[in-house]
């Protein structure tokens, strides 16, 4: 008698569960997958956002914008963060599998710092010198006024964002072949900073225990630092938008999560974590 | 005292030789380390280089295996297993700006092969580039990859106009950065996948590894992608084909049967063609998609006319050159539900000719007759109309996984008597009709594929 009012408890207790989870809203997953530049950035918003509603999971990965948009095509991520745009090939694949052409939401900005050794005479570059210098055309530092020294170069892999706006707004052409490419930003600024001679590019909210070195848009121009007066003036010459690609238009969780990050609250952290906000 | 003085000299003479020794074996040590860290470095160097060469190198493909039931009883058999596709694409990028795409087919008891061309890039502007090869056509249809096609067939114009997808030729592709318009050239042979007699009725075009005849054919496309915000897009364009064969028969016949005039030996019988396509996008609960285009002109297929032999002038049987105005269109409507499931339809026309209606046809199998009597060849079912309804449902188990449930309804224009097949039949896209059908009525072809589609 005993054993079958046990064995009647269990059966209900397991359709309350069955019929109580059915009315528990399920966790919400969204993953992120994309741009090294803007991991920080993106951890911060899902670390924030996730301690306001805690039923919203949000699981974020690097990996470069080529991989986070790879990821979006076959359908591994909800959202790709790419500090770069989507390339037509790209909007191809997303509209052959998805028939879409994919939601962009542009949600920061950024400089693209160049980064010097602290001991290197040289405070300000043109965009024109930075070119020939990541072509390979300009070797030593005496070239453009420094010490006879090589100039030794460090980058991003080719799956990166950031090496592919580099490269079409101021390199235009190919990488010299001797310019060392590492992954994520923080390894580009870890080897200038061991290296008098070295000379590298990233995210500004990355510059840190480096020179950072001035850009001129030409010989006349006045030579800017990345900041929030000098972007949003269009003044540094190296700007970008960092943007979040989505298969189709954002609903439920997705929308709010995104509605959240394009709002103050969310710009308040792109400004926080050294970027700077779309508005 | 000198004594205490020798003691301290020996002493320190001791230690200094066994610090000097020690420093020497110190030294030795490290110049050790520092050859085995050079040649450790040397190692990795030739280690990057090689992996390096290795990453130009990508490799991906696909494979489609597939049941089939044909409802048509003549068919036989009417259901099997088989291989429809199995390739593996070789992408080779040499340098930044040049690339080699070599793509191999093996299907049971053949090993063919797909593309094969070269891609040079313009390094500076980044907007043109130059294709030598055997490549596809420019045409949407057949630029979409059958990998992600939603229907398991191309549309019966398609497959009519342009047998295989491929052809061996030249490309010059234009392709602006910041212009979201797009222009191919193509100057081809023109021959590929179509049957070329000699004058004793044989195909010579079987490798197809070269032209026939010194005619090239043009084929121009040009396309332009227009985004509606964060709505969707519409991408329109066009394509033209302008191209001749080689006549192999001293008569042409028209598409309508009422003329037929003479030509000589290696006069140009043209082939030309334009069509008007688009693609539209729209992300309404979800992806959708709706694509179609029409093609119209002139087609032709060579005859032969069998040279007499030496001192006679008995006329010898031959077959005319015959030139049919054609049209044909294809309208598809795809709908992604969910991220894992695909649903599409297409209602696909295709009349190879325009000049002749069902009722017009007489089901006369043509016989090959005497040069001067070409005259007499009649139309046939092979100048019949084809309308194709299709219906398909695609899973995605992942990206390298679908499986796909595809089912075609075909139905043909009639002819107005009863037309009872009399000898088998190839139509001109390669699909046998076999004798005993009668077009007087609809004549069940209607196909039921379920596929299996693994890609990598």
């Amino acid at each position: 008698m005993k054993s079958i009012n046990i064995k009647k408890f269990a059966v209900v207790a397991v359709l309350l569960a069955f019929v109580g989870s059915a009315f528990t809203p399920a966790p919400e997953r969204i993953t992120v997958k994309g741009s090294d530049t803007m991991v920080i950035l993106a951890q911060k918003w899902a670390e924030v956002y996730m301690q306001n509603n805690p039923n919203t999971a949000i699981q974020v990965t690097g990996g470069g914008s080529g991989t986070g948009i790879s990821a979006l095509i076959n359908g591994a991520t909800e959202i790709a963060n790419s500090s770069r745009k989507m390339k037509p090939t790209e909007r191809e694949k997303l509209k052959a599998r998805y028939n879409t052409l994919g939601i962009e939401v542009a949600c920061a900005k950024d400089g693209i710092t160049v980064y010097l050794h602290p001991s290197n005479k040289i405070k300000e570059l043109t965009v024109k010198q930075l070119g020939d210098i990541f072509r390979g055309e300009i070797t030593n530092w005496k070239e453009v006024g420094g010490a006879d020294q090589n100039i030794k170069l460090y980058g991003r892999e080719n799956s990166s964002g950031t090496y592919v706006f580099f490269q079409e707004n101021v390199v235009k052409g190919d990488y010299a072949p001797s310019c060392q490419t590492l992954p994520g930003t923080a390894a580009v600024v870890n080897a200038v900073k061991k290296d008098p001679n070295a000379i590298g590019y990233g995210g500004a909210a990355y510059a840190e225990g480096i020179e950072i070195c001035k850009v001129k848009k030409d010989d006349n121009s006045p030579a800017y630092v990345a900041s929030a007066e000098t972007i949003k003036s269009n003044q540094y010459p190296i700007t970008r938008y960092l943007f979040m690609y989505l298969r189709n238009k954002p609903t439920g969780a997705m929308k709010s999560y995104i509605d959240w990050i394009l709002s103050p609250e969310g710009q308040k952290l792109v400004v926080e974590t050294g970027y700077f906000p779309v508005k | 005292m000198k004594k205490i003085f020798l003691i301290v000299f020996v002493f320190i003479s001791v230690f200094t030789q066994t610090v000097k020794a020690q420093e020497i074996d110190l030294k030795e040590k490290v110049t050790e380390i520092n050859d085995v860290v050079t040649g450790i470095s040397e190692r990795l160097a030739i280690a990057e280089s090689d992996l390096s060469k290795l990453t130009k190198i990508k490799v991906s493909g696909y494979m489609q295996a597939q049941y089939q039931y044909f409802e048509n009883p003549s068919i036989q058999p009417n259901n099997y297993f088989s291989l429809r596709r199995a390739r593996v694409k070789f992408t080779y990028e040499m340098t930044d700006g040049v690339k080699f795409v070599l793509t191999p087919e093996f299907v049971p008891g053949s090993l063919s092969v797909k593309d094969a061309y070269v891609v040079l890039n313009d390094r500076w502007s980044k907007a043109f580039s130059i294709w030598a090869g055997k490549f596809n056509r420019p045409n949407y249809e057949v630029e979409y990859s059958s990998s992600s096609r939603e229907m398991a067939e191309r549309s019966t114009v398609i497959r009519t106009l342009y047998p295989g997808e491929r052809a061996i030729g030249a490309k010059l592709e234009y392709n602006p950065i910041n212009v979201p318009f797009h222009f191919q050239l193509a100057l081809l042979n023109g021959a590929d996948g179509i049957i070329i007699n000699n004058t004793s009725g044989t195909n010579l075009n079987t490798t197809e590894n070269k032209d026939f005849d010194n005619y090239k054919d043009i084929m121009v496309r040009t396309t332009y992608n227009l985004q509606l915000g964060n709505f969707g897009g519409l991408d329109f364009g066009a394509h033209g084909y302008f191209g001749s064969l080689k006549s192999n028969a001293l008569k042409t016949l028209s598409s309508d049967y009422t003329t037929i005039e003479d030509v000589k030996f290696g006069d140009a019988v043209k082939r030309t063609w334009v069509g008007g396509e688009f693609q539209f996008f729209a992300d309404l609960l979800g992806g959708m998609s709706i694509k179609g285009e029409y093609i119209a002109g002139k087609n032709a297929s060579i005859g032969y006319s069998p040279v007499a032999a030496a001192g006679t002038t008995a006329a010898i049987p031959g077959v005319a050159n015959f030139q049919n105005n054609f049209a044909g269109y294809y309208l598809y409507f795809i709908k992604n539900l969910g991220k894992k499931n695909q649903f599409a339809f297409r209602y696909d026309y295709y009349d190879p000719n325009t000049d002749i209606t069902g009722k017009d046809v007489t089901i006369v199998k043509y016989t090959s007759a005497d040069a001067t009597t070409l005259k007499s060849r009649t139309s046939s079912k092979s100048d019949l109309a084809t309308s194709t309804f299709g219906l398909a449902l695609h899973h995605y188990f992942d990206d390298n996984l679908r499986i796909s449930l595809d089912y075609q309804i075909v139905q043909n224009e009639k002819v107005g008597s009863v037309g009872i097949l009399t000898e088998d039949y190839t139509k001109a896209d390669g699909t046998k009709v076999l004798k005993g059908l009668d077009y007087g009525k609809v004549v069940n072809q209607n196909l039921l594929t379920l596929r299996i589609q693994a890609k990598f």
